[in-house]
Protein backbone atom coordinates (compact mmCIF):
# COMPACT_ATOMS: atom_id res chain seq x y z
CA UNK A 1 0.00 0.00 0.00
CA UNK A 2 2.86 2.00 0.88
CA UNK A 3 4.35 1.52 -2.44
CA UNK A 4 0.91 2.32 -4.29
CA UNK A 5 0.97 5.58 -2.58
CA UNK A 6 4.17 7.07 -3.38
CA UNK A 7 4.14 6.00 -6.55
CA UNK A 8 0.50 8.45 -6.62
CA UNK A 9 2.60 10.84 -5.11
CA UNK A 10 5.34 11.08 -7.83
CA UNK A 11 2.99 10.71 -10.60
CA UNK A 12 0.96 13.96 -8.79
CA UNK A 13 4.22 16.12 -8.21
CA UNK A 14 4.40 15.80 -12.17
CA UNK A 15 1.13 16.74 -13.32
CA UNK A 16 0.08 18.75 -10.00
CA UNK A 17 0.11 22.05 -12.28
CA UNK A 18 -2.80 20.38 -14.53
CA UNK A 19 -5.22 19.83 -12.16
CA UNK A 20 -5.26 16.34 -12.09
CA UNK A 21 -6.19 14.56 -8.61
CA UNK A 22 -4.59 12.40 -6.55
CA UNK A 23 -7.62 10.05 -6.30
CA UNK A 24 -7.74 10.14 -10.28
CA UNK A 25 -4.49 8.79 -10.19
CA UNK A 26 -5.07 6.55 -7.10
CA UNK A 27 -8.02 4.69 -9.02
CA UNK A 28 -5.89 4.35 -12.35
CA UNK A 29 -2.91 2.73 -10.37
CA UNK A 30 -5.47 0.15 -8.50
CA UNK A 31 -7.06 -0.65 -11.32
CA UNK A 32 -3.91 -2.08 -12.90
CA UNK A 33 -1.96 -3.20 -10.42
CA UNK A 34 -4.81 -4.94 -8.78
CA UNK A 35 -7.12 -6.18 -11.15
CA UNK A 36 -5.40 -6.30 -14.17
CA UNK A 37 -2.06 -7.32 -11.97
CA UNK A 38 0.21 -4.97 -14.38
CA UNK A 39 3.69 -4.71 -12.68
CA UNK A 40 4.05 -1.44 -10.52
CA UNK A 41 6.58 0.44 -12.70
CA UNK A 42 4.75 -0.40 -15.81
CA UNK A 43 1.50 0.59 -14.66
CA UNK A 44 3.37 3.93 -13.38
CA UNK A 45 4.26 4.53 -16.87
CA UNK A 46 1.07 3.36 -18.15
CA UNK A 47 -0.50 6.04 -16.27
CA UNK A 48 1.86 9.07 -17.00
CA UNK A 49 1.75 8.49 -20.81
CA UNK A 50 -2.28 8.10 -20.50
CA UNK A 51 -1.86 11.81 -18.45
CA UNK A 52 0.12 12.70 -21.28
CA UNK A 53 -1.70 12.20 -24.00
CA UNK A 54 -5.20 13.14 -22.42
CA UNK A 55 -3.60 16.82 -21.16
CA UNK A 56 -2.38 16.72 -24.45
CA UNK A 57 1.18 17.23 -23.42
CA UNK A 58 4.49 17.29 -25.14
CA UNK A 59 7.37 14.60 -23.59
CA UNK A 60 9.07 17.96 -23.28
CA UNK A 61 6.87 19.55 -21.20
CA UNK A 62 7.27 16.88 -18.06
CA UNK A 63 11.07 17.50 -18.79
CA UNK A 64 10.03 21.05 -18.14
CA UNK A 65 7.24 21.54 -16.07
CA UNK A 66 4.98 24.26 -16.36
CA UNK A 67 6.04 26.29 -12.98
CA UNK A 68 4.61 28.97 -10.85
CA UNK A 69 7.15 32.28 -11.06
CA UNK A 70 7.09 31.72 -6.92
CA UNK A 71 8.48 28.30 -7.61
CA UNK A 72 11.49 28.57 -9.72
CA UNK A 73 13.68 26.88 -8.87
CA UNK A 74 17.93 28.27 -10.05
CA UNK A 75 18.88 25.32 -11.89
CA UNK A 76 15.70 23.96 -13.09
CA UNK A 77 14.45 23.77 -16.62
CA UNK A 78 11.24 24.70 -17.04
CA UNK A 79 7.70 26.19 -18.55
CA UNK A 80 6.36 29.23 -17.66
CA UNK A 81 2.85 30.88 -18.61
CA UNK A 82 3.06 34.60 -17.86
CA UNK A 83 2.68 38.32 -19.09
CA UNK A 84 5.28 40.41 -20.38
CA UNK A 85 5.25 43.38 -17.97
CA UNK A 86 8.23 45.31 -18.91
CA UNK A 87 10.87 45.41 -21.57
CA UNK A 88 14.74 46.96 -21.09
CA UNK A 89 17.42 48.06 -23.64
CA UNK A 90 19.59 45.36 -24.46
CA UNK A 91 22.97 46.46 -23.45
CA UNK A 92 24.41 43.73 -25.15
CA UNK A 93 23.99 42.45 -29.05
CA UNK A 94 24.02 38.91 -27.22
CA UNK A 95 20.73 39.97 -25.89
CA UNK A 96 17.53 39.90 -28.15
CA UNK A 97 15.30 40.97 -25.89
CA UNK A 98 14.80 41.16 -21.67
CA UNK A 99 12.56 42.27 -19.16
CA UNK A 100 10.47 40.98 -16.32
CA UNK A 101 7.39 38.79 -16.76
CA UNK A 102 4.98 38.28 -14.13
CA UNK A 103 2.33 35.48 -13.26
CA UNK A 104 -0.51 35.52 -9.84
CA UNK A 105 2.37 34.42 -7.70
CA UNK A 106 5.39 37.25 -8.78
CA UNK A 107 7.35 38.34 -10.87
CA UNK A 108 10.91 37.59 -12.69
CA UNK A 109 13.35 38.66 -15.48
CA UNK A 110 13.91 37.30 -18.41
CA UNK A 111 16.32 37.14 -21.20
CA UNK A 112 16.15 35.81 -24.77
CA UNK A 113 19.15 35.66 -25.78
CA UNK A 114 19.84 36.64 -29.81
CA UNK A 115 21.51 33.01 -30.79
CA UNK A 116 18.45 31.59 -29.86
CA UNK A 117 16.03 33.71 -32.76
CA UNK A 118 13.16 33.41 -30.44
CA UNK A 119 10.28 35.72 -30.12
CA UNK A 120 9.76 39.39 -30.37
CA UNK A 121 7.87 39.97 -27.27
CA UNK A 122 5.42 42.99 -26.34
CA UNK A 123 4.66 44.46 -23.27
CA UNK A 124 1.37 43.83 -22.07
CA UNK A 125 1.42 40.19 -23.82
CA UNK A 126 0.63 37.23 -22.32
CA UNK A 127 3.25 33.99 -23.28
CA UNK A 128 3.66 30.17 -22.85
CA UNK A 129 7.80 30.18 -22.35
CA UNK A 130 8.51 26.68 -23.38
CA UNK A 131 11.65 24.45 -22.09
CA UNK A 132 13.57 27.58 -20.74
CA UNK A 133 16.32 27.46 -17.71
CA UNK A 134 15.49 29.05 -14.56
CA UNK A 135 18.92 31.02 -12.47
CA UNK A 136 19.33 33.36 -10.08
CA UNK A 137 21.47 36.78 -9.48
CA UNK A 138 21.45 39.18 -6.23
CA UNK A 139 18.35 37.25 -5.06
CA UNK A 140 16.57 37.96 -8.50
CA UNK A 141 15.17 35.07 -10.43
CA UNK A 142 15.53 34.59 -13.90
CA UNK A 143 14.73 32.55 -17.65
CA UNK A 144 16.64 32.45 -19.99
CA UNK A 145 15.26 31.38 -23.62
CA UNK A 146 17.87 29.58 -25.26
CA UNK A 147 17.36 27.87 -28.75
CA UNK A 148 15.61 24.68 -27.68
CA UNK A 149 13.16 27.31 -26.25
CA UNK A 150 9.77 28.41 -27.76
CA UNK A 151 8.12 31.62 -26.81
CA UNK A 152 4.16 31.84 -28.03
CA UNK A 153 1.90 34.55 -27.54
CA UNK A 154 -1.57 32.70 -25.53
CA UNK A 155 -5.19 33.56 -25.71
CA UNK A 156 -5.61 33.82 -21.78
CA UNK A 157 -4.86 37.14 -19.65
CA UNK A 158 -2.80 36.61 -16.69
CA UNK A 159 -3.32 38.32 -13.39
CA UNK A 160 0.13 39.75 -12.22
CA UNK A 161 1.23 39.98 -8.63
CA UNK A 162 4.10 42.56 -8.51
CA UNK A 163 5.14 42.51 -5.63
CA UNK A 164 8.97 41.64 -5.24
CA UNK A 165 8.50 41.71 -1.06
CA UNK A 166 10.01 44.39 1.97
CA UNK A 167 13.09 45.88 1.29
CA UNK A 168 15.25 48.54 2.73
CA UNK A 169 17.94 50.21 1.46
CA UNK A 170 20.64 53.09 2.21
CA UNK A 171 21.49 55.33 -0.47
CA UNK A 172 22.27 58.79 -1.98
CA UNK A 173 18.78 60.37 -4.08
CA UNK A 174 21.10 61.03 -7.29
CA UNK A 175 17.56 62.12 -9.45
CA UNK A 176 14.56 63.24 -9.09
CA UNK A 177 11.91 62.75 -12.70
CA UNK A 178 10.28 65.58 -13.79
CA UNK A 179 6.69 63.61 -12.93
CA UNK A 180 7.53 64.45 -9.70
CA UNK A 181 6.25 67.25 -7.66
CA UNK A 182 2.36 68.16 -7.97
CA UNK A 183 1.15 66.59 -10.98
CA UNK A 184 -2.00 65.56 -12.61
CA UNK A 185 -2.04 61.76 -12.65
CA UNK A 186 -3.93 59.31 -14.75
CA UNK A 187 -6.43 57.60 -12.59
CA UNK A 188 -6.07 53.98 -14.06
CA UNK A 189 -1.82 53.79 -14.69
CA UNK A 190 -0.55 56.90 -12.68
CA UNK A 191 1.18 58.85 -15.89
CA UNK A 192 1.33 62.26 -15.47
CA UNK A 193 -2.15 63.61 -18.02
CA UNK A 194 -1.96 66.52 -19.95
CA UNK A 195 -4.75 68.67 -20.41
CA UNK A 196 -6.93 65.54 -18.95
CA UNK A 197 -5.41 63.21 -21.39
CA UNK A 198 -3.38 60.41 -20.97
CA UNK A 199 -0.85 58.75 -23.56
CA UNK A 200 -2.14 55.28 -22.68
CA UNK A 201 -5.37 55.68 -22.25
CA UNK A 202 -6.50 59.17 -23.64
CA UNK A 203 -9.50 61.24 -22.16
CA UNK A 204 -9.68 60.05 -18.58
CA UNK A 205 -10.10 61.20 -15.06
CA UNK A 206 -7.43 62.34 -13.11
CA UNK A 207 -6.48 62.88 -9.79
CA UNK A 208 -4.17 65.76 -8.46
CA UNK A 209 -1.09 64.68 -6.03
CA UNK A 210 1.94 65.30 -4.88
CA UNK A 211 4.77 62.98 -5.06
CA UNK A 212 8.48 61.98 -6.16
CA UNK A 213 10.10 59.88 -8.15
CA UNK A 214 13.31 59.41 -8.85
CA UNK A 215 16.48 57.48 -8.74
CA UNK A 216 18.67 56.07 -5.36
CA UNK A 217 21.76 55.17 -5.70
CA UNK A 218 24.19 53.53 -2.93
CA UNK A 219 27.36 53.50 -5.33
CA UNK A 220 27.17 49.75 -6.37
CA UNK A 221 22.97 49.31 -7.29
CA UNK A 222 20.42 51.80 -8.57
CA UNK A 223 16.39 51.52 -7.64
CA UNK A 224 13.82 53.75 -8.83
CA UNK A 225 11.51 54.81 -5.92
CA UNK A 226 8.66 56.11 -5.63
CA UNK A 227 7.12 58.38 -2.45
CA UNK A 228 3.92 59.56 -1.58
CA UNK A 229 2.70 62.82 -0.03
CA UNK A 230 2.84 61.59 3.51
CA UNK A 231 6.87 60.27 2.83
CA UNK A 232 6.88 64.25 1.61
CA UNK A 233 5.24 65.99 4.41
CA UNK A 234 7.81 63.90 7.23
CA UNK A 235 10.39 65.35 4.86
CA UNK A 236 10.39 68.06 3.73
CA UNK A 237 7.15 69.68 5.16
CA UNK A 238 5.04 69.84 2.31
CA UNK A 239 2.18 68.31 1.84
CA UNK A 240 -0.77 68.65 -1.34
CA UNK A 241 -2.17 71.53 0.49
CA UNK A 242 0.64 73.89 0.54
CA UNK A 243 1.87 72.54 -2.46
CA UNK A 244 -1.11 73.97 -4.07
CA UNK A 245 -0.96 77.09 -2.68
CA UNK A 246 3.14 77.38 -4.08
CA UNK A 247 1.56 76.51 -7.42
CA UNK A 248 -1.23 79.03 -7.17
CA UNK A 249 1.13 82.01 -5.97
CA UNK A 250 3.51 81.30 -8.68
CA UNK A 251 1.11 80.29 -11.04
CA UNK A 252 3.41 77.48 -12.40
CA UNK A 253 3.33 74.12 -10.86
CA UNK A 254 6.94 73.21 -11.66
CA UNK A 255 7.44 75.57 -8.61
CA UNK A 256 6.43 72.42 -5.67
CA UNK A 257 9.10 70.37 -8.37
CA UNK A 258 12.25 72.91 -8.14
CA UNK A 259 11.74 72.37 -4.20
CA UNK A 260 11.71 69.11 -3.63
CA UNK A 261 14.97 69.08 -5.78
CA UNK A 262 16.58 72.02 -3.29
CA UNK A 263 15.45 70.02 -0.65
CA UNK A 264 16.53 66.15 -1.58
CA UNK A 265 18.56 66.25 -4.20
CA UNK A 266 21.86 64.91 -3.38
CA UNK A 267 20.93 63.62 0.46
CA UNK A 268 21.80 60.37 1.74
CA UNK A 269 18.28 58.21 2.74
CA UNK A 270 17.57 55.44 4.53
CA UNK A 271 14.14 54.29 2.52
CA UNK A 272 12.07 50.79 3.45
CA UNK A 273 9.32 50.16 1.42
CA UNK A 274 7.63 47.30 -1.18
CA UNK A 275 9.95 46.61 -4.44
CA UNK A 276 7.73 46.53 -7.18
CA UNK A 277 9.49 45.35 -10.17
CA UNK A 278 12.32 47.76 -10.21
CA UNK A 279 10.20 50.59 -7.91
CA UNK A 280 10.17 50.84 -4.66
CA UNK A 281 6.93 52.37 -3.00
CA UNK A 282 8.50 53.38 0.12
CA UNK A 283 7.08 53.38 3.37
CA UNK A 284 9.11 55.07 5.18
CA UNK A 285 11.76 57.47 4.64
CA UNK A 286 14.34 59.26 6.77
CA UNK A 287 17.45 61.27 6.25
CA UNK A 288 20.65 59.52 7.05
CA UNK A 289 22.40 60.16 10.25
CA UNK A 290 25.33 58.90 11.46
CA UNK A 291 27.88 58.80 14.58
CA UNK A 292 30.46 57.66 11.81
CA UNK A 293 33.27 57.62 14.26
CA UNK A 294 32.87 53.96 15.31
CA UNK A 295 32.57 53.15 11.43
CA UNK A 296 35.78 55.24 10.52
CA UNK A 297 38.13 53.27 13.18
CA UNK A 298 36.82 49.92 12.15
CA UNK A 299 37.41 50.85 7.67
CA UNK A 300 40.44 51.65 8.95
CA UNK A 301 41.32 48.68 10.27
CA UNK A 302 40.39 46.73 7.11
CA UNK A 303 42.59 49.60 5.31
CA UNK A 304 45.83 49.10 7.32
CA UNK A 305 45.40 44.81 6.59
CA UNK A 306 45.72 44.99 2.88
CA UNK B 1 11.41 50.84 -23.00
CA UNK B 2 14.24 52.67 -21.60
CA UNK B 3 18.02 52.24 -21.35
CA UNK B 4 19.56 51.08 -17.68
CA UNK B 5 20.98 53.74 -16.15
CA UNK B 6 24.13 53.98 -14.85
CA UNK B 7 24.92 53.59 -11.43
CA UNK B 8 27.04 56.76 -9.40
CA UNK B 9 30.25 55.08 -8.40
CA UNK B 10 32.07 56.60 -5.51
CA UNK B 11 35.85 57.20 -6.42
CA UNK B 12 37.94 59.63 -4.59
CA UNK B 13 39.76 62.64 -6.29
CA UNK B 14 43.54 60.73 -6.88
CA UNK B 15 42.18 57.41 -8.04
CA UNK B 16 39.74 59.11 -11.17
CA UNK B 17 42.50 62.06 -11.46
CA UNK B 18 45.01 59.23 -12.79
CA UNK B 19 42.38 57.62 -15.03
CA UNK B 20 43.77 57.74 -18.91
CA UNK B 21 42.00 54.93 -20.74
CA UNK B 22 37.92 54.51 -21.88
CA UNK B 23 36.28 51.35 -21.90
CA UNK B 24 32.64 50.63 -24.09
CA UNK B 25 31.22 52.23 -26.45
CA UNK B 26 31.46 49.43 -28.78
CA UNK B 27 28.27 48.48 -29.26
CA UNK B 28 25.27 51.05 -30.30
CA UNK B 29 23.89 52.45 -27.51
CA UNK B 30 26.72 50.62 -25.07
CA UNK B 31 28.02 53.29 -22.28
CA UNK B 32 31.40 54.84 -22.48
CA UNK B 33 33.11 54.32 -19.51
CA UNK B 34 36.71 55.96 -17.97
CA UNK B 35 38.35 52.84 -16.43
CA UNK B 36 40.53 53.53 -13.15
CA UNK B 37 43.73 52.57 -12.17
CA UNK B 38 42.05 50.17 -9.66
CA UNK B 39 39.38 48.57 -12.25
CA UNK B 40 36.71 50.92 -11.66
CA UNK B 41 34.20 51.33 -14.79
CA UNK B 42 32.55 54.77 -14.17
CA UNK B 43 30.01 56.47 -16.47
CA UNK B 44 28.17 58.78 -13.73
CA UNK B 45 30.40 60.05 -10.27
CA UNK B 46 28.30 61.27 -7.18
CA UNK B 47 30.70 63.40 -5.05
CA UNK B 48 30.70 65.60 -2.17
CA UNK B 49 33.21 67.49 -1.64
CA UNK B 50 34.14 71.46 -1.08
CA UNK B 51 33.77 73.68 -4.13
CA UNK B 52 36.90 75.88 -4.34
CA UNK B 53 36.80 77.55 -7.76
CA UNK B 54 33.74 78.67 -9.96
CA UNK B 55 34.92 80.93 -13.10
CA UNK B 56 34.00 80.80 -16.57
CA UNK B 57 36.31 79.28 -18.88
CA UNK B 58 36.67 82.09 -21.44
CA UNK B 59 34.39 85.77 -21.45
CA UNK B 60 30.95 84.67 -22.59
CA UNK B 61 32.20 80.97 -23.65
CA UNK B 62 28.81 80.48 -21.09
CA UNK B 63 31.13 77.01 -19.85
CA UNK B 64 31.94 77.42 -16.24
CA UNK B 65 35.06 75.94 -14.76
CA UNK B 66 34.72 74.30 -11.58
CA UNK B 67 37.04 72.58 -8.96
CA UNK B 68 35.56 70.57 -6.37
CA UNK B 69 37.85 69.04 -3.81
CA UNK B 70 37.86 65.94 -1.34
CA UNK B 71 40.50 64.76 0.91
CA UNK B 72 42.99 63.35 -1.62
CA UNK B 73 42.71 65.72 -4.63
CA UNK B 74 40.55 67.22 -6.57
CA UNK B 75 37.98 67.03 -9.62
CA UNK B 76 37.56 69.51 -12.52
CA UNK B 77 34.33 69.63 -14.19
CA UNK B 78 32.92 72.05 -16.47
CA UNK B 79 29.00 73.21 -16.54
CA UNK B 80 27.81 74.13 -19.97
CA UNK B 81 24.32 75.87 -21.31
CA UNK B 82 23.22 71.71 -21.67
CA UNK B 83 23.19 71.46 -17.79
CA UNK B 84 20.86 74.27 -17.00
CA UNK B 85 19.89 72.72 -14.12
CA UNK B 86 23.42 72.08 -12.70
CA UNK B 87 23.94 76.10 -13.60
CA UNK B 88 21.66 77.67 -12.08
CA UNK B 89 21.96 76.01 -8.91
CA UNK B 90 26.10 76.73 -9.27
CA UNK B 91 25.17 80.31 -9.63
CA UNK B 92 23.81 80.39 -5.47
CA UNK B 93 26.79 78.56 -5.12
CA UNK B 94 29.34 79.99 -2.65
CA UNK B 95 33.25 79.41 -2.37
CA UNK B 96 34.40 77.55 -0.03
CA UNK B 97 30.83 75.62 0.88
CA UNK B 98 30.28 72.10 0.72
CA UNK B 99 28.14 70.34 -2.16
CA UNK B 100 26.66 67.65 -3.98
CA UNK B 101 27.08 66.67 -7.05
CA UNK B 102 25.99 63.97 -9.48
CA UNK B 103 28.29 63.64 -12.96
CA UNK B 104 29.14 62.66 -15.29
CA UNK B 105 32.30 60.80 -15.61
CA UNK B 106 34.64 62.07 -19.03
CA UNK B 107 38.16 62.05 -20.19
CA UNK B 108 39.35 65.18 -22.53
CA UNK B 109 41.93 64.23 -25.10
CA UNK B 110 44.36 66.99 -26.35
CA UNK B 111 47.64 67.14 -27.84
CA UNK B 112 48.17 64.42 -26.17
CA UNK B 113 47.81 64.63 -23.07
CA UNK B 114 44.29 62.74 -21.62
CA UNK B 115 42.80 64.82 -18.51
CA UNK B 116 40.01 63.83 -16.85
CA UNK B 117 37.02 65.87 -15.72
CA UNK B 118 33.35 65.61 -14.73
CA UNK B 119 30.08 67.42 -16.23
CA UNK B 120 27.53 67.61 -13.15
CA UNK B 121 23.95 67.16 -13.97
CA UNK B 122 22.83 68.15 -10.46
CA UNK B 123 24.44 70.52 -7.86
CA UNK B 124 23.40 70.90 -4.54
CA UNK B 125 24.12 72.02 -1.34
CA UNK B 126 25.43 69.54 1.31
CA UNK B 127 26.99 69.79 4.91
CA UNK B 128 30.36 68.69 7.05
CA UNK B 129 28.42 65.35 7.91
CA UNK B 130 27.01 64.46 4.72
CA UNK B 131 30.41 64.60 3.00
CA UNK B 132 32.43 62.83 5.94
CA UNK B 133 29.57 59.78 5.50
CA UNK B 134 30.71 60.26 1.67
CA UNK B 135 34.29 59.85 2.65
CA UNK B 136 33.62 56.85 4.60
CA UNK B 137 31.50 55.23 1.86
CA UNK B 138 34.06 56.28 -0.67
CA UNK B 139 37.09 55.10 1.18
CA UNK B 140 34.86 51.43 1.69
CA UNK B 141 34.37 51.30 -1.82
CA UNK B 142 38.22 52.03 -2.86
CA UNK B 143 39.49 49.25 -0.13
CA UNK B 144 36.94 46.92 -2.26
CA UNK B 145 39.01 47.67 -5.45
CA UNK B 146 42.24 47.70 -3.99
CA UNK B 147 41.43 44.02 -2.79
CA UNK B 148 39.65 43.24 -6.34
CA UNK B 149 43.11 44.27 -8.04
CA UNK B 150 44.80 41.70 -5.93
CA UNK B 151 42.69 39.03 -7.63
CA UNK B 152 42.26 37.76 -11.38
CA UNK B 153 39.05 38.75 -12.69
CA UNK B 154 38.79 40.61 -16.50
CA UNK B 155 38.89 43.76 -15.12
CA UNK B 156 41.46 43.90 -12.89
CA UNK B 157 44.02 41.88 -15.80
CA UNK B 158 42.98 44.75 -17.96
CA UNK B 159 43.78 47.77 -15.33
CA UNK B 160 46.94 46.09 -14.72
CA UNK B 161 47.79 46.20 -18.21
CA UNK B 162 46.92 49.69 -18.57
CA UNK B 163 48.14 51.68 -15.18
CA UNK B 164 50.04 49.05 -13.48
CA UNK B 165 49.19 50.48 -10.50
CA UNK B 166 51.18 50.71 -7.07
CA UNK B 167 48.31 49.15 -4.61
CA UNK B 168 50.08 50.82 -1.77
CA UNK B 169 49.95 54.25 -3.09
CA UNK B 170 46.36 53.71 -2.92
CA UNK B 171 46.30 52.05 0.48
CA UNK B 172 47.93 54.95 1.78
CA UNK B 173 45.67 57.57 0.07
CA UNK B 174 42.55 55.56 1.89
CA UNK B 175 44.19 55.47 5.27
CA UNK B 176 45.47 59.33 4.94
CA UNK B 177 41.80 60.06 3.79
CA UNK B 178 40.02 58.28 6.99
CA UNK B 179 42.78 59.83 9.82
CA UNK B 180 41.92 63.07 8.53
CA UNK B 181 38.18 62.50 9.11
CA UNK B 182 38.91 60.46 12.52
CA UNK B 183 40.69 64.04 13.25
CA UNK B 184 37.84 66.04 12.06
CA UNK B 185 34.92 64.25 13.74
CA UNK B 186 36.71 63.84 16.81
CA UNK B 187 36.92 67.89 16.77
CA UNK B 188 33.38 68.60 15.59
CA UNK B 189 32.16 66.15 18.55
CA UNK B 190 34.58 68.32 21.17
CA UNK B 191 33.27 71.55 19.70
CA UNK B 192 29.37 70.24 20.09
CA UNK B 193 29.77 69.27 23.37
CA UNK B 194 31.94 72.57 24.32
CA UNK B 195 29.35 74.62 22.98
CA UNK B 196 26.40 72.24 24.86
CA UNK B 197 27.80 72.51 27.71
CA UNK B 198 27.93 76.47 26.88
CA UNK B 199 24.33 76.58 26.47
CA UNK B 200 23.73 75.19 29.03
CA UNK B 201 25.29 77.38 31.49
CA UNK B 202 23.72 79.94 29.83
CA UNK B 203 20.41 78.48 30.61
CA UNK B 204 21.38 78.02 34.01
CA UNK B 205 22.27 81.93 34.64
CA UNK B 206 18.83 82.70 32.76
CA UNK B 207 17.32 80.50 35.33
CA UNK B 208 19.28 82.39 38.26
CA UNK B 209 17.87 85.60 37.12
CA UNK B 210 13.86 84.44 37.45
CA UNK B 211 14.78 83.52 41.22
Amino acid sequence: MDKIQSIVNEIYEIFKDYNVSRSEIEKRLKLLVFEFKVPEEEAKRTIINGLRRDLNLSRDALRFPLTKIADLEPGKGVTVKAKVIQLWEPMSQSIAQWGIIGDETGTARFVIWAKSGKGKVEEGKNYIFERVFVDEFAGIKSIKVTSISEVKEIDEEIEVNESWGEIEITGALVSIYQNSGLVQICKICGRVVEAGICKEHGKVEWSEVLRLRGVIDDGERIYDIEMDENCLKALTGLDLKTAKKMAFEHLDRNVVLMELKKKLLGKYFRISGELRFRTISVKRAELLKTKIIEEVERVLEQARAL
Amino acid sequence: MRARREVARRVFAKEFNESRYKIGGNAEKEPIYVLTPLGLKCNRLFIIGTLIEKEETRPESEVIRIRIADPTGSFLGFVGKFDPEAKISLMDMKIPSTIAVTAKAKLLERGGKVIPFIRPESINPSDFDTRDYWILETAKATIKRIEMMKGDSEIARLAREKYNPNLEEYREMVISALMRLKEEVKITEEEEEESIEESIEEEILDLNDLF
